[in-house]
């Protein structure tokens, strides 16, 4: 049920971020007449955060085995670091002119039994000047709005009843009341600001 | 009535120390091994719990033990042959295994109290017997300040008591083949946060199990005792120094980085959980006559039973 209900979750997010595209779309059509373009210049899936996340469910331990006969059994943290849809970003430009644009973009963010990746949007420009007749100077500035990770703790079982603590650390020789001090709570880069000179031989 | 403050004793103390193997020849240079090397007659247990930066720290362990005498003998716990006493070696294989515990000697000659450290865990390693003929009642001994006040914290639950099971290869709380019996340890069984510690010849694995070593005391039928028995394992063959004496140490060390992860338990509580995730799975044809709960897991006490 947690399955389905995630994959759900996913593809409605998904269905919201294209009904968005196609909403703006006329709206943004105008930019194609003239100078004016607009252009779908970067999708993918995944990102720093989203990244994070996929690493730390290769990890796991074993539990005690006080509640089981034989070895004690595995819990691995792709159980719960896990998603069936990772973050999905799209990236838009909009020309304005030959050397200035404003791009936008969005991502759906991402969610897993224990963290939560929001949605975001990020705005920006990119500006270019031509020092020489074949060499370019650009500037792109981007800003990202929302898109925060959270990371959710478990409930553990010591043999003295149930605490709280940070699922990854659970097993580490780390006071389980501690653990929660290394819960993930991370923003995305808020601010990208990227200067590049080429020159065309 | 019996005495046991040393001039008037018919109690003997006595180590449960090394014996049977032949001492290693030392060897042209010492190899320079780090206080954290993970040795080769240790747990890999111990290597997570180090990366992981905890060594016992804000833990006392205090060894009643031998440390005057004219008895020494040799061995080398991987850190360059020594010929030294008893204490010094119990000592040191516990300061291998958690480093950063406060150690803390008492001369088991002197037949004092045992001081505990005012905060934190406190464990104490006892890797000695108080023998005498067999066939006293409780009541006919007469305990020095020594044994009282360690009986009394185990008791009364204020430390971990990491007590050597014994070398002859009989059931804890039974008589030697030799007509004696150790009132240390009868006086311990039933105590709220004792262990009995018992050897095994190597550490074991599912894949190569461990068996008893064979002057190792056993478990036994009582039930009461096997409650509290664990084994760990004592690679002589490696460090030359064999004994139950070289058991208990472990467990001592264990206990002490248990104490530091649940910094707020109290010793009863890190001698249950020694006990209660203790492996039978690592243990060549496991009865709990012979290993009591089973061998000590590290990984197994720093794990949750559950976890969602």
């Amino acid at each position: 049920v947690a399955w389905a209900h995630r994959v759900y979750r996913a593809w409605l997010r998904a269905a919201l971020v294209w009904a968005a595209l196609a909403i703006l779309w006329p709206a943004l059509s105008y930019a194609q007449s003239g100078q004016r373009s607009l252009d779908l210049i970067d999708i993918h899936q995944g990102g720093d955060l989203s990244d994070l996340v996929h690493f730390l469910s290769f990890g796991g331990y074993e539990l005690s085995g006080v509640d089981t006969d034989g070895p004690p059994p595995f819990q691995s943290f792709g159980d719960w670091y896990n998603t069936y849809w990772r973050d999905f970003s799209a990236e838009w430009l909009l020309t304005l002119d030959d050397n200035f644009g404003i791009t936008f973009g969005l991502s759906t963010g991402e969610r897993g039994e224990k963290y939560r990746i929001d949605p975001s949007i990020e705005l920006g420009f990119i500006t270019q000047a031509h020092p020489r007749p074949n060499a370019t100077l650009t500037l792109t500035v981007a800003t990202n709005y929302w898109g925060h990770l959270t990371e959710y703790p478990c409930s553990a079982d010591y043999g003295q009843g149930f605490q709280t603590v940070n699922c990854r650390l659970a097993a580490d020789p780390v006071d389980p009341a501690e653990t929660l001090n290394y819960l993930l709570n991370e923003d995305p880069n808020r601010l990208s600001i990227r200067l590049t000179y080429s020159v065309d031989f | 009535m019996l005495r046991t403050n040393h001039a008037l004793a018919g109690l003997i103390l006595l180590p449960l120390a090394a014996f049977a193997v032949p001492a290693l020849a030392a060897p042209k240079t010492t190899p320079a091994i780090t206080a954290n090397a993970l040795q080769s007659w240790m747990s890999s247990d111990l290597q997570a719990a180090w990366t992981a930066g905890y060594k016992g720290q804000g833990t006392t362990i205090t060894f009643v033990d031998e440390f005057s005498g004219s008895d020494p003998f040799s061995g080398n716990w991987g850190t360059g042959a020594k010929t030294q006493l008893h204490g010094y070696w119990t000592t040191q294989e516990t300061a291998l295994v958690a480093s950063l515990a406060t150690i803390a000697t008492h001369d088991f000659n002197l037949g004092t109290t045992v001081a505990l450290a005012p905060t934190g865990l406190n464990v104490l390693n006892l890797s000695y017997a108080m023998f005498a003929r067999a066939g006293y009642s409780a009541n006919q001994i007469g305990w020095s300040n020594q044994e009282t006040s360690i009986i009394s914290y185990a008791r009364s639950g204020l430390a971990v008591i990491s007590k050597a099971a014994g070398n002859d290869s009989v059931a804890m709380g039974t008589r030697t083949r030799s007509g004696l019996q150790d009132y240390l340890g009868d006086a311990l069984i039933g105590a709220q946060s004792a262990i009995f510690v018992g050897a095994l010849n190597t550490n074991g694995t599912t894949a190569k199990k461990a068996t008893l070593a064979s002057y190792s005391d056993t478990a036994g039928t009582n039930k009461t005792v096997q409650s509290h028995f664990l084994v760990v394992g004592v690679q002589a063959s490696t460090t030359g120094l064999a004994g139950t004496s070289f058991a208990a140490p472990i467990i001592s060390g264990y206990a002490a980085i248990i104490g530091s992860k649940f910094a707020t338990w109290t010793p009863t509580q890190v001698t249950n959980r020694l006990l209660t995730t203790a492996r039978k799975d690592t243990l060549l044809n496991y009865n709990a006559t012979i290993y009591g709960m089973g061998e000590a897991s590290l990984t197994n006490a720093l794990a949750p039973n559950s976890i969602h």
